[in-house]
């Protein structure tokens, strides 16, 4: 039995429309206008993932929010678990671009990380 | 004397500046806020830098990338600082300037602007109804999210199918909000297809095509709104109305030039983009007066942004070095299928290729094409898709203009 998928690839901003056939542990892309597009068809029906953004609490800065990422993308079923685990989180400033703040997120295997610099004020 | 001030310090400005400096002139980097980075420090999402970087970065990265070239290169800065007036009349330009060192003078040789877009608001489209707390614009909305970790409201409407209202859909629906809907008049979403994938259909967010707010109902807070289908002119068709509650309504219907500096120093407006009349150097019309980023029109990515800001960079040099400028400079003009097209004339003697940014009235396979005066083609280049929502570059090398009096740049469908 085959399943077929229409997904729009997010790997860049072309768009491009795949059309995706699963049989058994067959995977079949098309419609891609590049090999990462490819790549992203058969991941996307095996194991589809997201880079997650959202914002933690931070004290003594410009700002009472420090945004951070994961440092690579995590299972799409996982979305909600990374954010459900990082609303207690609370940083001090300083803190640099790029500095874990939180170490295998949700047991995701994923370190999530500041997106910017933060001095510290006052 | 500055060789030039480069007003706005977003990712277009400090790109500008950067560039600059690295070629050895004597730069100042004005900004209005207490930081560099422009409305990147909003943006948390991901996505940006896919053609700069070849890899996506959050906003905040991508700005920090040239923040971090900007205190390389020891730049002069200046935050919190206002540009009051500027005189850009003659070869030496005069901007007067307020900042908490109070109002100074600053001359230059040429100035560039890049002071980015604004948000429409509704007022702009024509919203009836009251005026009640609760309605905000989608950038407010991402910064009072991402700065300050506020929610706006519990139950959102969105009213646009752009790629701002999708991020904040995505984001606010991440963050906890209770329920949201996105309306927009278009048969479907117009920002780019990606964000269509990660932002509405990952999350399974509703949204309601060929839909307008036609009514904002509540006193003091807003208790919702009156929906009202349209047609495919987006005329309301009677009798669709329909109440919908909610707390909150975000507008996200498109960015528009922030043009009225430029205005006002007599520099000419197209009213297509409503941005400024520019060459092939993103110089407006008035000498050694340069424009950069979305200031020009609104791009669809910042790495398109940043390379106008590296051709103005181009332009200020060949302004101060005092190059050569054509006899005739020559008009570019929109074609039938183009919405809008920069630049709008070619002025300098160059070698290099012209960037031209369109944005295509027709959607589906096209070639764009090049074409001179008698409508003889200069050269035509293929796009497997285009739409109205994408904006489209193209190169087109000198040789092939050489000689042609007024040139098209038009897209037709295959």
């Amino acid at each position: 039995m085959s399943r077929e998928y229409e997904v729009l690839c997010i790997r860049c901003p072309k768009g491009c429309r795949l059309r995706i056939t699963v049989e058994g542990n067959e995977v079949h892309v098309s419609g891609f206008a590049c090999l990462e597009g490819k790549r992203f068809g058969e991941e996307e029906v095996r194991n589809p993932r997201r880079i997650v953004t959202t914002t933690v609490r931070i004290l003594n800065a410009r700002y009472p929010r420090l945004p951070v990422r994961t440092a690579e993308p995590v299972p799409k079923d996982k979305i909600r678990d990374v954010i459900e685990a990082l609303k207690g989180v609370v940083v001090k400033a300083p803190v640099r671009r790029g500095q874990v703040i939180v170490k295998d997120v949700a047991g995701t295997g994923v370190d999530v990380i500041a997106e910017r610099d933060m001095e510290a004020v006052g | 004397m500055k060789d030039v001030v480069v007003i706005g310090g977003g990712p277009s400005g400090m790109a500008a500046a950067v560039k600059l400096a690295g070629k050895g002139y004597d730069v100042a980097l004005i900004e209005r806020k207490e930081e560099l980075g422009g409305i990147l420090d909003q943006c948390i999402h991901d996505g940006f830098g896919t053609k700069i970087f070849g890899k996506a970065l959050s906003g905040p990265e991508f700005a920090g990338h040239f923040m971090d070239e900007v205190s390389k290169l020891g730049l002069d800065v200046h935050l919190n600082t206002y540009v009051k007036s500027v005189n850009a009349g003659g070869d030496v330009k005069e901007l007067v300037t307020v900042s908490p060192r109070g109002v100074e003078r600053i001359k230059a040789r040429s100035i560039v602007y890049a002071i980015g877009c604004r948000e429409r608001h509704p007022f702009e489209i024509k919203v009836g109804g009251t005026r009640p707390a609760g309605v905000y614009t989608a950038g407010m909305v991402q910064r009072l999210v991402n700065l300050y970790g506020i929610l706006p409201g519990r139950r959102v409407l969105i009213v646009g199918g752009g790629d701002v209202g999708m991020i904040v859909a995505r984001h606010l629906y991440l963050e906890g909000v209770e329920s949201i809907t996105v309306v927009f008049p278009e048969e479907f979403f117009v920002g780019l297809p990606r964000n269509v994938q990660q932002c509405i259909l990952d999350f399974n967010i509703p949204f309601r095509p060929r839909t307008v707010v036609k009514e904002m109902v509540g006193k003091e807070r807003v208790e919702g709104a009156i929906l009202v289908k349209v047609d495919e002119n987006w005329r309301p068709i009677p009798g669709t109305e329909e109440f919908y509650p909610c707390d909150t309504v975000i507008f996200s219907v498109g960015l528009v030039p922030y043009a009225k500096k430029l205005r006002a120093i007599g520099a000419e407006i197209d009213p297509r983009t409503r941005g400024p009349v520019v060459n092939e150097f993103f110089e407006t019309t008035v000498r050694g007066v340069f424009a950069a980023g979305n200031l020009v029109q609104i791009f669809d990515y910042v790495d398109d942004a940043v390379e106008s800001a590296y051709i103005a960079a181009d332009g200020v040099e060949k302004y101060l070095k005092g190059e050569k400028r054509l006899d005739n400079p020559v008009p570019f003009k929109p074609g039938s299928n183009v919405r809008t097209l920069t630049p709008h004339r070619l002025e300098w003697k160059d070698e290099r290729p012209v960037v031209a940014f369109l944005r295509p009235a027709v959607e589906g396979r096209a070639w764009i094409i090049v074409r001179g005066g008698n409508g003889e083609i200069l050269k035509k280049e293929f796009r497997q898709y285009v739409r109205p929502s994408t904006l489209e570059r193209i190169e087109i090398p000198r040789e092939a203009i050489s000689g042609a009096e007024e040139v098209y740049v038009d897209v037709a469908r295959v």
